[in-house]
């Protein structure tokens, strides 16, 4: 029965996603149909297309897209970027460092690979080739560290973990064998992301250094301008403090994501209407619809993987799966390997979201049985995921980058190789070291 | 009655954003006055949570409209648009087929199987007001891909994919503000 069930539920799945299908009614349209062969009132969707999204946590990821939306609108965006920029200075890749810490700041506010590629891009490419950086090189360097945005917190994809692993507790045969595992929650697991974050942007930064050194590119001969950097800090003042705002809020306890996401909109409201007065009534109302239709969207299929994940854990299929893993290795580095790279090949297609929404409940189970703690598991998952940015055939940043520097997606994507590579040396660094993800949550108390 | 059809073509986008705007009210102001005042309601948070529920039914309604739920596209690649179009509008009669279904389910479950005494815990009211966003927001939802699908195989029309990033919306956006604040510098 239980090999049946698989059959029809991921066999139905992928067959819709097939021939095109929205993720979400592929997920809805194969798990009931699993429903009603295996006899199951189907009620159940009903009441879990409630529970599934009506929680208080949740209202963290509209808060946070809003957050992102005003703050493009209201120019604290740029100004972040400009900040960075202004560091470029006398460096060896300089002007390519500046890019992957823009991108790193804006990410931080943003949440979105493909945005992140095209507003730091904009400026950044341009800024590169005019100091005689190739085309190749300077595209595929933003497309390469536009994915850092999803990995930095307070990051979405963080966000979705964290709800998807609430409802995934650890199996007691897990937790027999492996003793009590933390619970998931999203401060910590935004804690638990900044080590990474930071490894994954210092080793594109060692790329950068080394490609930079081969291909020449020096940075500009006038030095530091301290007077253009303090200039460009005093402009973006207000633009800074907003990730402090949101970080300190959360870390210091004082608030809970949601809180400091609502914060952090009141906040960019009163920035973006009389401090940099950018924001008009036309862009608040369509900050106001991009988040209607990113909630929609992603939500839908919340409700929807909520339900394939109940079916999946009711008839013990992620026990199946471990058991048959287990079986062919006991080895973690062996069973880290495997799940990296199966992440990032998934990662190569689907959309980031929905990927974790999936995933999670078929993948987390296993991972708890191998005695994989939940926070780490979730950190290199998203990690991983990011990397699918910056890969053909899907990879929404490097199509942003063509479109800004007018070269062929495969010339970026050949050049965007060696980064693409160095980060995954990063995420097996991070996934083979928990300390690097979990040292920071201890020390802070979480 | 142009201005009517065009308010009801946009109705959950309307709906979404006072939902959105009133839901992120409440709370800051839950946070201001837990804050400030050491004080909180005790109905800030549910009433924003069924708000929010509301909010994410229409919201994913209105993203059908959009035609901005992801697909997996990329076997596609090779075929011709027009091909693409068929596939997808049959792939679409399941979707509508689940949401037919599901609306049943839900008219079902609201009106025969929820217990009388089930009701919000601290605004009173019986739990069938917020249920009820359900079986419409997926009726209209239904509404919505037959209309996307009209447009696109009866009109011939493109739909734009909102997920594309208009490089020169973004660059006109960046120069405008750039000369804004080259006026800034100026003054």
């Amino acid at each position: 029965m239980g090999t049946e069930i698989i059959y029809i539920l991921f066999g139905g799945f992928l067959l819709l996603l097939f021939i095109g299908a929205p993720i979400t009614v592929a997920l809805g349209v194969s798990t009931m149909i699993t429903f009603l062969v295996l006899d199951e009132n189907p009620i159940k969707f009903v009441q879990i297309a409630f529970t599934s999204v009506g929680s208080f946590p949740l209202m963290a990821l509209p808060a946070f897209i809003l957050a992102g939306a005003l703050m493009e609108a209201s120019g604290l965006s740029r100004r972040l970027i400009n900040v960075a920029e202004s560091f470029a200075g006398p460096f060896t890749g300089g002007m390519s460092a500046a890019t992957v810490f823009a991108c790193l700041f804006f990410g931080a506010i943003s949440g979105s690979g493909p945005a992140t590629t095209a507003a730091v891009g904009m400026l950044m490419i341009p800024a590169m080739i005019q100091r005689g950086y190739s085309r190749d090189f300077s595209s595929a360097i933003t497309a390469s560290s536009g994915g850092l945005g999803i990995v930095i917190p307070p990051s979405i994809p963080l966000i979705i973990f964290g709800i998807a692993a609430l409802g995934m507790p650890a199996p007691p045969a897990a937790v027999a064998e492996h003793g009590t595992f933390q619970t998931v929650s999203i401060p910590k697991l935004f804690i638990a992301g900044f080590m990474p974050a930071f490894l994954i942007a210092g080793s594109l930064l060692v790329m950068n250094y080394v490609l930079s050194r081969k291909r020449g590119y020096k940075g500009s001969s006038e030095g530091w301008s301290a007077r253009h950097i303090w200039c460009e800090m005093y402009r973006g003042f207000w633009a800074l403090m907003a990730p402090l705002v949101i970080l300190g809020g959360i870390y210091s306890g004082f608030f809970t994501p949601t809180e400091a996401a609502i914060v952090a909109i009141f906040y960019t409201l009163a920035v973006g209407a009389f401090i940099y007065r950018e924001l008009t009534w036309q862009k608040l109302f369509t900050s106001l619809e991009t988040t209607t239709w990113l909630t929609g969207r992603v939500l839908l299929i919340m409700f929807t993987a909520t339900v394939f994940g109940r079916l999946l854990v009711e008839n013990q299929i992620p026990a199946i799966i471990a058991d048959g893993m287990l079986s062919v290795t006991d080895n973690i580095y062996v069973i880290w390997t495997l799940v990296i790279l199966f992440l990032l090949f998934v990662g190569m297609f689907m959309e980031t979201l929905a990927t974790i929404l999936i995933l999670v409940p078929v993948m987390l189970p296993v991972a708890y049985s191998v005695g994989i703690d939940p926070i780490h598991f979730g950190v290199v998952m998203v990690c991983t995921l990011g990397i699918g940015f910056q890969t053909p055939p899907l990879g929404e940043n490097l199509f942003i980058a063509s479109g800004i520097s007018n070269i062929s997606i495969e010339r970026i994507s050949v050049a965007a190789l060696p980064f693409a590579f160095i980060n995954t040396v990063a995420i097996f660094i991070i996934a083979f070291f928990p300390e690097i993800s979990l040292w920071l949550p201890r020390v802070l108390g979480y | 009655m142009k201005n009517v059809l065009g308010i009801l073509n946009n109705i959950e986008s309307y709906l979404c954003r006072f939902l959105l705007a009133v839901f992120v009210s409440l709370l800051f102001l839950q946070v201001v006055v837990r804050t400030f005042f050491n004080f909180s309601f005790s109905w800030v948070e549910e009433l924003s949570v069924y708000m929010f529920v509301w909010f994410v039914f229409f919201g994913a309604s209105y993203a059908a409209k959009m035609g901005a739920h992801n697909r997996v596209t990329f076997q596609f690649k090779f075929l011709p648009d027009r091909a693409i179009k068929y596939i997808e509008a049959f792939a679409d009669l399941f979707w509508i087929c689940f949401n037919v279904y599901f609306v049943y389910l839900a008219l079902d479950f609201i009106f025969n199987r929820m217990n009388r005494f089930q009701s919000s815990q601290t605004l009173g009211f019986h739990l069938s007001w917020v249920y009820i966003v359900l079986p419409i927001a997926f009726a209209l939802m239904t509404f919505r891909i037959l209309q996307v699908n009209y447009k696109k195989i009866i009109l011939n029309e493109d739909l734009r994919d909102p997920d594309s990033i208009d490089l020169d919306e973004v660059r006109a956006e960046l120069e405008g503000n750039v000369s804004q604040s080259g006026d800034e510098e100026s003054k």
